[in-house]
């Protein structure tokens, strides 16, 4: 594009676009009530975790320091949330293991996405037998049952928040994948890709300057929405025992409470909150996912009119 | 549906279970150059007791022995005995694994019915409070962890109000026999199936929702409309077959899935199934035991994404003739 | 309207009918005061760009429109308000007085079900004490009407050919023997030698059943032949009616000449000599320009288009109405 004074270059053009197509949809997403929910909710529980050290002081995390304290104390006994069978905060296990399910929900999405995404772009954009094979190898990763490979590998690899993080992401990839695989071969198909092609352009040119904006939108959707999946999934592997037993997690609270028999002694302040908490969560980023897919998938939208 | 259609698809079926196989046996032994070491961390072995317990697990010789001799022993289903019970391990999941049949079939069958019912619902009065409460129960009940739904059933209906057991599969004091035992065993699995047909009621009616609002806008419904039909007729001759397609499959893939997805929830029942042999066998770990526990999880995924894809090809016309 | 002295009542009388869609930003006028006579035996050609609201005009006559649409004015049928009609009474109009050709694709018919079943459907809904031998042989004479085999009653719908499955919606159209047929685009799908076929088709069935067809394109020249009157619309509103070979050939409002103009015919010379096209867009129904919607693509427009409302004004023509300020002539 030749520009009179030369002050508009197209990167600048295009860099104008899209900031404008954000705030664009940053205005469509503050219309959904649902999405705003989510967002408030999501803000006000990720504030909570960054500010545990304010919140709850760490020491009270552990059964040694806490020996002063009553064991099984009621929240009123013991504000806010009472105590455990050892006489540790609930509430400061409560604040701290926000944490470690936010910590390790987002981490392992993000392996999971940037896995997926490379896959399913490779897949979607190489020769026949490439893509064939690596089709084949997430085909065969959707298969094997989740909690059985993460039980095995957690208990050969030992218990620790990183390889959490990394079997969740491992096991989550092939979703995404599929997904980014499937758009990329619609957008193969239009006509500016081959156009592109016939003006010069590389593989590598097309990925990074159509494919990956263009596939952008459905990832960050797909992000949301893993989250979700991926934060129970560390909530289960801590209840089984297999999480990190040094940090507190609200996996780890459920896996205590259960075993410390807080469910016969009708201790209801130390196994509700931590299931409230990844529901709040949860929701939250469930909640957020559909207001995003509706902005950015357009059959969606004129379902809506 | 030819049988090349079919065959086909078994033949990637075994492919799939296949590389199982072999992965089964890497995931033990790349992972870690000295299981043995790993897996007995923090006990002190003596070097003979570690060269005989290498013996034991069958990792002495070349990786390419212990490799064949573990696809011979596969292919007779022999996977060495549990550590924990000295048992063959075969026999153990064998003997544990009907609790857990039962059970996932049961809830299975009961999430189905009703999520897809409220889905219909849901989706045909959209916008409504039909629609809204319904997604809402089901955002709700997915966001909840299964086993954290278990608990609080467990502290309601067991522990305050002692309407059932706490756990387990009968009662260990009474020898009743017959329907009186199956009563009573059934009486025990209420509380588990409960837990996990509300826990997974959610994804039926989320998807048979979404699938039947995407059938909505079908342009046959109008014209089934215009010939005089009435709505519930449009609805359930039209609408639902055409939407419920994507929902079988997913109920026969989930099968699998939740087969091996039980473990936590029955680890809070104390159900005697595979899941709680699974939990069991990580306290050890029991590696024969998790070996096969694994295999025979995934196969049964394998299994059933099969009988999914078949199911479907069968049940939608144009992919049965066209 | 025709000068002809109307013997009977008009089959289809269409009052001020008015179409709001419902949508975010407020209501989506699509039809906006549309009102014609229709008689029985008699052949109307409805054309416009898309967008102009001929298609929901159509789905109002049946109210088979979606739930929220707002819809006011009078469809009468035979005399019946099909917009005031209790919803059992409404059914049992469907398909036996009044039947609509939808376009063929794919997912106009039910992918899951057999042909034979889906077109003896109406017939059992209907007839309720018809036997399913009575129906499979209705089902084999329709085919046989529209020049399929009777064994295309076993295939399922993707299991034809775009031309055939039209075929079959005409045959299921016939079904209770209605007395007015709509066709919603018929042949826009389709290729030239199959969409001649159609016609045909079409023409043959409505000279021998005696139907009134109401014919909705946007094709105009698939019209001048097929139907004796034709009406065009333009934003929600009909622009001209009378009879077709005088709208096509000498239309009298400067949309419809235009529209006429952007479809050649191979062979006629204006069109080598005089190519046209129409620049511009249709408005967007959410903001309608005052005066005559048209004005401001009009090529012959003048200062009171943008400020006096329009309606349809006879022509010098008889029975040919155009809602043109230029048609009042000199002295409005």
């Amino acid at each position: 594009m030749i520009t009179v004074d030369g002050t508009l270059s197209p990167r600048r053009i295009a860099w104008q676009r899209r900031r404008r197509a954000v705030a664009h949809g940053w205005a469509d997403y503050r219309r959904s009530v649902p999405g705003m929910i989510g967002l408030v909710g999501l803000l006000l529980i990720v504030g909570m975790a960054v500010a545990a050290p304010l919140l709850a002081d760490a020491s009270q995390l552990r059964a040694v320091d806490s020996i002063g304290n009553p064991t099984w104390a009621t929240p009123s006994e013991f504000p806010p949330l009472g105590t455990d069978n050892l006489g540790r905060s609930v509430w400061a296990q409560f604040v701290w293991g926000a944490r470690i399910s936010l910590l390790v929900g987002l981490a392992a999405t993000v392996i999971a996405i940037v896995l997926g995404s490379i896959v399913g772009i490779l897949a979607g954009y190489s020769g026949r037998v490439l893509a064939a094979v690596l089709m084949r190898i997430t085909e065969w990763f959707l298969v094997i049952p989740f909690l059985p490979l993460a039980i095995v590998l957690a208990a050969v690899l030992g218990p620790s928040v990183r390889n959490v993080i990394l079997v969740i992401g491992i096991t989550s990839w092939p979703s995404t994948a599929r997904l980014v695989r499937a758009q990329v071969l619609t957008l193969k198909e239009r006509l500016y890709v081959e156009r592109s092609r016939a003006l010069g352009a590389s593989s590598r040119y097309l990925m990074t300057r159509h494919i990956l904006p263009s596939v952008s939108p459905l990832i960050l959707a797909s992000l949301t929405l893993t989250v979700p999946v991926a934060i129970l999934s560390e909530t289960t592997l801590s209840f089984l025992g297999l999480g990190d037993p040094t940090r507190a997690s609200w996996g780890k609270m459920l896996d205590e409470a259960f075993s410390s028999g807080a469910l016969s002694r009708g201790a209801w302040w130390y196994y509700l909150p931590p299931g409230l908490g990844i529901m709040a969560v949860v929701l939250s980023f469930v909640l957020i996912g559909q207001a995003l897919e509706e902005i950015l998938d357009p059959r969606l939208r004129e379902r809506r009119a | 549906m030819t049988f090349r259609l079919v065959g086909l698809k078994v033949l990637g079926a075994l492919a799939t279970l296949a590389f199982v196989v072999v992965f089964n046996f890497f995931l033990f032994r790349v992972v870690d150059s000295d299981p043995v070491a790993s897996l007995f961390r923090g006990r002190n072995l003596t070097a003979q007791q570690k060269v005989e317990l290498r013996s034991q697990f069958g990792l002495d010789g070349t990786k390419l022995e212990q490799f064949g001799r573990y696809l011979q022993q596969t292919a007779n289903l022999n996977f060495g005995r549990s550590y924990t019970s000295n048992e063959p391990v075969m026999k153990e999941i064998a003997s544990r694994a009907w609790p857990t049949i039962a059970l996932v079939g049961v809830s299975t069958l009961l999430s189905t019915v009703f999520g897809v019912l409220i889905g219909i619902a849901a989706a045909w009065k959209r916008g409504s409070a039909t629609d809204y409460s319904a997604t809402g129960l089901t955002m709700a009940t997915y966001a909840m962890p299964d086993f954290w739904l278990g608990m609080l059933l467990l502290t309601t209906l067991a522990v305050s109000l002692g309407l059932f057991p706490v756990g387990g599969i009968s009662d260990p004091s009474s020898d009743a026999t017959g329907f009186a035992k199956l009563l009573d065993q059934a009486h025990h699995m209420f509380l588990p199936a409960l837990t996990l047909t509300i826990a997974y009621l959610g994804e039926y009616a989320l998807v048979m929702r979404s699938s039947l609002l995407d059938t909505m806008r079908e342009d046959y419904l109008t014209l089934a409309r215009a010939k005089g039909l009435r709505d519930v007729v449009v609805r359930n001759r039209h609408a639902v077959p055409n939407a419920i397609l994507p929902v079988v499959t997913l109920i026969a893939i989930n099968f699998g899935f939740v087969l091996s997805g039980a473990i936590a929830v029955e680890t809070i029942f104390s159900w005697p199934g595979l899941g709680l042999l699974t939990y069991d066998a990580l306290r050890g770990p029991d590696l024969p035991l998790l070996q096969g526990l694994f295999l025979v999880f995934s196969a049964s995924v394998i299994f059933f994404n099969l009988v999914a894809d078949l199911l479907y090809a069968y049940l939608d016309p144009r992919v049965r003739t066209g | 309207m025709s000068a002809e002295p109307q013997v009977a009542a008009p089959l289809l009388s269409v009052r001020d009918l008015h179409v709001t869609y419902r949508s975010q930003g407020g209501g989506v006028p699509a039809v906006r005061g549309v009102s014609f006579d229709l008689a029985a035996g008699e052949t109307l050609g409805l054309a416009g760009e898309s967008g102009c609201g001929k298609s929901t005009m159509a789905g109002a006559l049946l109210r088979l429109l979606p739930q929220g649409t707002t819809v006011t004015g009078e469809v009468l049928l035979d005399g019946e308000d099909v917009l005031t009609m209790k919803p059992g009474r409404l059914r049992a109009v469907r398909w036996t007085e009044a039947s609509i050709v939808f376009q063929g694709a794919l997912h106009t018919l039910n992918p899951v079900h057999r042909i034979g079943r889906q077109m003896a459907e109406p017939i059992e809904v209907h007839d309720a004490g018809i036997s399913s031998g009575e129906q499979r042989r209705r089902v084999e004479e329709l085919l046989g009407v529209v020049g399929l085999p009777a064994g295309r009653a076993d295939d399922y719908p993707h299991q034809l050919s775009g031309g055939q499955r039209q075929r079959v919606l005409i045959a299921l159209a016939l079904a209770c023997n209605p007395r007015l047929l709509i066709a919603d685009e018929p042949t826009t799908a389709l290729d030239v030698m199959v969409q001649a076929q159609v016609l045909q088709l079409l023409e043959d069935l409505q000279q021998e059943l005696g139907l009134a067809v109401i014919f909705i394109t946007h094709d105009l020249s698939t019209l001048s032949t097929a139907c004796r009157r034709l009406a065009v619309m333009y934003a929600g509103r009909i622009v001209e009616d009378g009879p077709s070979r005088e709208v096509f050939r000498e239309a009298a409002h400067p949309y419809t000449r235009a529209l006429s103009a952007a479809f050649p015919v191979i062979g006629d010379m204006r069109f080598r000599l005089n190519p046209s096209g129409l620049g511009g867009d249709p408005p967007d129904p959410r903001e309608i320009p005052p005066g005559c919607p048209f004005h401001p693509r009009c090529p012959v427009a003048e200062s009171r288009c943008a400020t006096e409302a329009v309606e349809l004004w006879p022509t010098s023509r008889p029975g040919h109405t155009a809602a043109c300020v230029r048609v009042l002539g000199a002295d409005a």
